[in-house]
């Protein structure tokens, strides 16, 4: 390909990283194919699944419709982000598991990165979200498999009783 | 059932749900080999035109193109059910998404700019999109590896099936109601999350061909492989990565497939093909779109008496498995609720069309809608509750059907009567609605294979088991994980049985080189065929680790009690770990293994599709509370009450998983989803414009299981899979006829169909409606 | 997919851009949500994509409250509209319209200016400006400012009036003259979420004490070739009291309402199903 690079830094999952990139290059292709990291998953490339949530800067977008340079400057956390030696899965997704909201898995990162933008947001308001609201912060995610029941019902049981 | 259960009907997480959720799990589309090439499929402008000419020449000088394969000196094999579906296709192309070449490139950009550099000259031929216009004498061969001349005196038809029982003109005669209605269903589409991929890797070394696939039939797909390949099965592995979702999509193996594979074996190089979205919509399977005619009567005191039904199913331009799916509908029509006569027809009918393919609910779903929409309209015609005459033909244990199916259990009735009650439905169907939004409830029922299903030599599964002196059990099974949790059922088996704990359990399931025969994933039947088969292949080590217990602990023929990773027997006890270490390097030595292949005692049906097909059968009632909002049109389900006979549940949170999962994929065929087609051509391949549903539209699930200890499954246990979507588009419908006083013969429901209904029938009633 | 880039940082670089690109092919991008499916759909062939989404000047990026109007800047997102505590409590409108819009993470990323500047018959947000009649704010090469009364800047189906040397900077809302509101937008799609309007009504009337129409805006979507604004039920609704629409009334707007609209049957709605179910919702505004 003959673009023009363009350099770019940025935090990537909590870490510094500087990189080179085209100008036409999609966030979930960089962080897929060059990042290498592969939990953020390619559901429809349209906005309208939202398997390839990311968060930038705190708030929850689809990886699919979103300028890799965009990135400059900003704070990106995937799904690989929530894990760490201490602590390998975030309460979040403990909830997921303890619901049985997972079932071929491909829609639970995206939900789960969801979930943890509207509970800092939820934070910041200092609100409690309604069931309604619960599923209104998900309308944005496709499933096939579970018919969304238990995906909602772990995100409000993270959303109303977290103390974390 | 009497010992006491530690794990079995306990809510368990599933196995590998950590992985999933933390992103490790690697699916097909995470897959990357050294020098690894990207493949890119070019399918057909046309749904219907002689090729002309294939001009490659500009795509081959790309630089980064590797290979690009075309029908052109191909060796191989058609395949499909009616193997009458060649690979790539060099002289016509039948419908939409025909491959005519694909292109092996370094990256994926090459390969996609490398496809539109393709030229490809038609002639465009008129064709044939209704499968009724294709079964017309005058009407052009649509498939011309077709052989329905021959087979069925009609060039067009791919498929048929006829069955009979009972005297149909006698009970005709004794019909006090008779109904008679044409049903129409579109195509739908699975929509899995993760889209159809392949990831191929010949070595030019030995010969050999590894196949990353997201098939859910890997015995049946190597078989198939080899043979449109020319190859010796053996020589092809086929690993299943994580798959994204099923559902029945992954049954067939579609011409992506050995073409991903010959261009790694033209290359020699491993090659990837990942279906886009919009792709997945024109060019992965659909569920069967057809037309129902059915006429069914019942007598003066509400008993059935017939059911005729022809039906007329749109194969499209290639034969699928879906094909096949009158095998599971006539069942519906012969046995669900007591029927005297039924006399059945079916044609799968060739059209310029996509093939169809097999779908969760295989058929059931467009069957049951006609059987219990009429029954609705037979219960108000003869002035009898809609629950009541349900009630009063509701099948029985014990019962054997017109077809030879037998009811060792049966929960038809008493799932019946827990929706009726616990939905209020007697109540709620009489209330008289006005206003702009109005109330309505629907009932529906459905029977289901619950043990299987016998459509191959062997509807059977090989379990291998291997106990470590660690005391770690690997449990290597013929069948396959797709999301629904099987491999978490299994480690409850395998936990409960042997009083390991789960961590301590190892399910291995992804490689043909190394699992024994399974048939697949399909026909509910996964739990209950390889649960029985681990079953006993548990039994089988358990006399290996009794025997060297007893020994150890000094005392013969007592009960041994697997528990907490001991073995106890006569007020003694014994570490599992150490009854195999013992085994292992005491003398004899022996292997702390088991191996068992469970078959199904169910028949192979003879030839005229009498026979007891499955282990058990499922049986499930449910009741839809819709609300109506009368000036859009938009249906909107407040409750759904389900109950369904599983047997027993071996993991209620697994179960109730797959039931709410089946009833949003139910209430989807209901109420939005449907392919478009306009001259074969699909205008809404996306998840936008094909109104796949949100959590937004989700009702509130009231699920009872019904428990009737069927001793044919694990543990009394029936297959569910499929259960929880087969009634839930009839209860919908029957919900929405009785909020609205209209009638529907078609899904989905869509506001404006439902709007123009209700607008019809205004108009009726008042010649001078404000309305239009 | 190719194309060059520019990303200007501020308002200056930005028209230098603007003015260095006016004999070439050119693209803004601001959000990116619908320019990169318009991308995959027709490859772009030497295009430049001005990329707004690095541009920090407040009145592109905020929502201002001066000089007896709302002013929101072009780059402000969709999800700040939604989270603007003033903008829910004063142009319900408003707020529920951009809140009906696609999903959480597009709305995220999604800006008013893309969303106008797409001149869709459906757009959810415009139909809102319509029926609040707000202004639009465009900036040109010059640093020039030219104002247009939203409803003229839409000129047919994916049209505005947008010159090339143009941009949009923002757009200003009058301040209610009253705090007496009934205000609300009406989405009518196949789901509950993630839909593209088959038709929609906004509405926002500001009323005196005793219920009298003080000022009001009606505009209704995906019922013709633009937004449109109802300035015949409009100016009807101004001699009216809300507390005396009777039965007679209500249906007389409803019809009013309809016939304002000149819809078309697309792949999503029959041109009798918009009609009708506008006519039908136009009659639960007073119900």
């Amino acid at each position: 390909m003959d673009d023009k690079l363009i350099k770019i830094s940025f935090s990537l999952n909590g870490k510094s990283l500087t990189k080179n990139v085209s100008p036409s290059l999609f966030l979930i292709d960089f962080i897929r194919d060059e990042l290498k990291l592969k939990g953020t998953k390619p559901g429809c490339r349209e906005g309208e699944c939202g398997a390839c949530t990311v968060l930038v800067n705190g708030v929850a977008i689809n990886s699919c419709l979103f300028l890799a340079i965009n990135i400059h400057g900003k704070e990106l956390i995937t799904i690989e982000g929530l894990s760490s030696i201490e602590k390998p899965l975030h309460p979040i997704q403990e909830k997921m598991l303890e619901h049985g909201a997972v079932q071929c898995g491909f829609c639970s990162t995206g939900i789960v990165l969801t979930t943890k933008a509207f509970d800092d947001e939820c934070r910041s308001d200092g609100k409690i979200p309604s069931r309604q609201e619960v599923k209104k912060s998900l309308e944005g995610h496709l499933c096939r498999c579970t018919g969304y029941t238990k995906i909602v019902d772990a995100a409000e049981d993270y959303l109303t009783h977290s103390s974390f | 059932m009497d010992k006491k259960l530690k794990i079995i009907g306990k809510s368990t997480s599933k196995l590998d749900g950590n992985d999933r959720v933390s992103g490790r799990s690697v699916y097909g589309h995470d897959i990357e080999l050294p020098n690894m090439l990207y493949a890119k499929i070019l399918r057909s402008k046309y749904t219907c035109a002689k090729i002309k000419y294939i001009d490659c020449s500009k795509a081959l000088a790309l630089e980064g193109v590797e290979y690009i394969l075309t029908a052109k000196n191909l060796d191989v094999n058609m395949i499909g059910y009616k193997r009458d579906h060649p690979i790539l296709k060099g002289e016509t192309v039948n419908c939409q998404r025909d491959e005519i070449a694909a292109v092996a490139a370094t990256s994926r950009e090459i390969a996609a700019k490398a496809v539109s550099l393709i030229k490809v000259e038609y002639e465009e031929i008129k064709g044939i999109y209704d499968p009724f216009e294709a079964l017309k004498t005058e009407a052009r061969k649509i498939n011309l590896n077709g052989q329905g001349e021959e087979k069925f005196g009609n060039k067009n038809i791919a498929e048929s099936f006829e069955y009979s029982h009972g005297e149909l003109k006698s009970m005709k005669k004794l019909s006090k109601v008779i109904v008679s209605r044409r049903y129409q269903f579109p195509r739908v589409t699975h929509c899995c999350m993760g889209t159809s991929n392949i990831t191929a890797d010949y070595s030019i070394i030995d010969g050999k061909l590894t196949l990353y696939s997201s098939t859910q039939v890997p015995f049946l797909y190597q078989r198939d492989m080899a043979h449109a390949l020319k190859m010796e099965p053996s020589k092809i592995r086929i690993i299943q990565p994580i798959i994204g979702g099923g559902f029945g999509s992954k049954l067939d193996m579609l011409p992506f497939e050995p073409i991903c594979a010959l261009l790694s074996i033209k290359t020699g190089k491993p090659v990837q093909l990942l279906y886009s979205r919009e792709e997945e919509f024109i060019a992965s399977p659909t569920r069967q779109a057809m037309v129902i005619d059915l006429t069914s009567g019942v007598d003066e005191k509400g008993k059935f008496t017939f059911r005729e039904v022809q039906i007329t199913m749109d194969n499209g331009a290639y034969t699928s498995w879906g094909a096949t799916t009158p095998f599971v509908m006539m069942q519906a029509y012969s046995s669900l609720y007591q029927i005297a006569a039924c006399k059945f027809q079916a044609d799968a009918v060739y059209t310029n069309n996509p093939n169809a393919g097999s779908f969760r609910g295989y058929g059931n779903p467009q069957a049951t809608f006609s059987i219990e929409r009429n029954i609705d309209l037979m219960a108000e015609e003869l002035g009898l509750g809609k629950d009541e005459i349900r009630l009063l033909n509701a099948n029985f244990p014990g019962e054997i059907t017109g077809q030879g199916l037998l009811f060792k259990t049966c929960g038809a009735k008493p799932a019946l009567l827990k929706v009726i009650e616990e939905s209020n439905y007697k109540m709620k169907n009489r209330e008289k609605q006005s206003g702009r939004y109005r109330r309505g409830v629907g009932l529906a029922s459905m029977l289901h294979v619950g043990g299987g299903a016998k459509i191959y030599r062997s509807d059977g599964c090989g379990t291998r088991l291997k106990l470590d002196h660690y005391g770690f059990l690997t449990i290597i099974t013929g069948s396959s994980e797709i999301g629904q949790g099987s491999e978490t059922v299994l480690a409850m088996i395998a936990c409960e049985e042997l009083g390991i704990p789960l961590t301590h359990i190892k399910v291995i399931n992804s490689d043909t080189d190394v699992k024994p025969w399974d048939v697949g994933v399909h026909a509910s039947r996964t739990s209950f065929v390889a649960g029985n088969s681990l079953l006993g292949a548990i039994s089988i080590i358990k006399q290996k680790l009794n025997s060297k217990a007893a020994q150890l602990m000094g005392c013969k023929n007592s009960d041994f009690v697997y528990e907490n990773g001991f073995i106890k027997a006569c007020e003694k006890e014994v570490k599992i770990d150490k009854v195999v270490r013992e085994m292992h390097f005491g003398n004899p030595n022996k292997l702390c293994v088991a191996e068992y292949f469970f078959e199904p005692t169910s028949s192979f049906q003879d030839k005229d599709f009498k026979g007891d097909v499955s282990g058990n059968y499922a049986f499930a009632s449910q009741v839809a509370e819709v609300e109506v909002d009368t000036y859009t049109g938009k249906v909107n389900v407040i409750n759904m009450y389900v109950s369904q006979d599983v047997g027993r549940v071996l993991n209620p949170m697994g179960l109730q998983g797959q039931i709410e999962g089946g009833l949003a994929t139910g209430l989807g065929y209901a109420l939005t989803e449907e392919m478009i087609y306009e001259d074969g051509y699909l205008t809404n391949p996306s998840f936008h414009e094909y109104k796949l549903l949100t959590a937004m539209d989700m009702p509130e699930v009231h699920f009872y299981p019904i428990e009737t200890m069927d001793e044919a499954g694990p543990y009394g246990s029936k297959g569910a899979g499929e259960a929880p979507l087969i009634p839930t588009a009839a209860a919908i419908a029957n919900a929405v006829s009785n909020a609205l006083g209209v009638e529907f013969l078609s899904v989905p429901l869509t506001p404006e169909k439902v709007l123009k209904a209700l607008s019809e029938k205004n108009n009726h009633k008042t010649a001078n409606s404000q309305i239009l | 997919m190719n194309f060059e880039i520019e990303s200007p940082l501020n308002k200056e670089e930005l028209l230098k851009t603007l003015s260095n690109l006016q004999s070439k092919k050119f693209r803004f991008g601001a959000g990116f949500t619908d320019l990169l499916i318009e991308f995959k759909k027709f490859n772009p062939v030497e295009t430049t994509v001005i990329n707004l989404a690095q541009l920090k000047d407040e009145e592109f990026c905020s929502i201002r409250n001066d000089s007896g109007e709302i002013q929101i800047g072009s780059l402000v997102k969709l999800a700040q509209i939604c989270k603007d505590t003033y903008i829910k409590d004063n142009f319900p409108v408003l707020h529920q319209a951009a809140n009906a819009l696609a999903s959480g993470q597009i709305r995220e990323v999604a800006t008013v200016g893309g969303n106008i500047c797409q001149a869709s018959p459906s757009g959810d947000l415009s139909c809102a400006l319509v029926s609040l009649k707000a202004n639009c704010e465009i900036l040109n090469i010059d640093g020039k400012i030219r104002n247009q009364a939203i409803s003229e800047f839409f000129k047919g189906p994916g049209k505005t009036s947008l010159q090339k040397n143009e941009i949009l900077k923002s757009i200003s809302i009058p301040i209610n003259h009253s705090k007496n509101l009934k205000s609300g937008y009406i989405k009518i799609g196949k789901r509950s979420a993630m839909e593209c309007s088959i038709v929609s009504l906004a509405y926002h009337f500001q009323l005196e004490k005793n219920g009298k129409v003080k000022h009001a805006g009606i505009a209704i979507g995906a019922v013709g070739p633009t937004i449109i604004f109802c300035q015949e039920t409009v100016d009807f609704l101004l001699k009216q009291n809300i507390n005396n629409i009777d039965e007679v009334l209500k249906l007389k707007i409803a019809s009013m309402i309809q016939n304002a609209s000149s819809p078309i049957d697309d792949a999503r709605a029959s041109a009798w199903y918009r009609h009708q179910v506008l006519y039908n919702v136009a009659k639960s505004l007073f119900e």
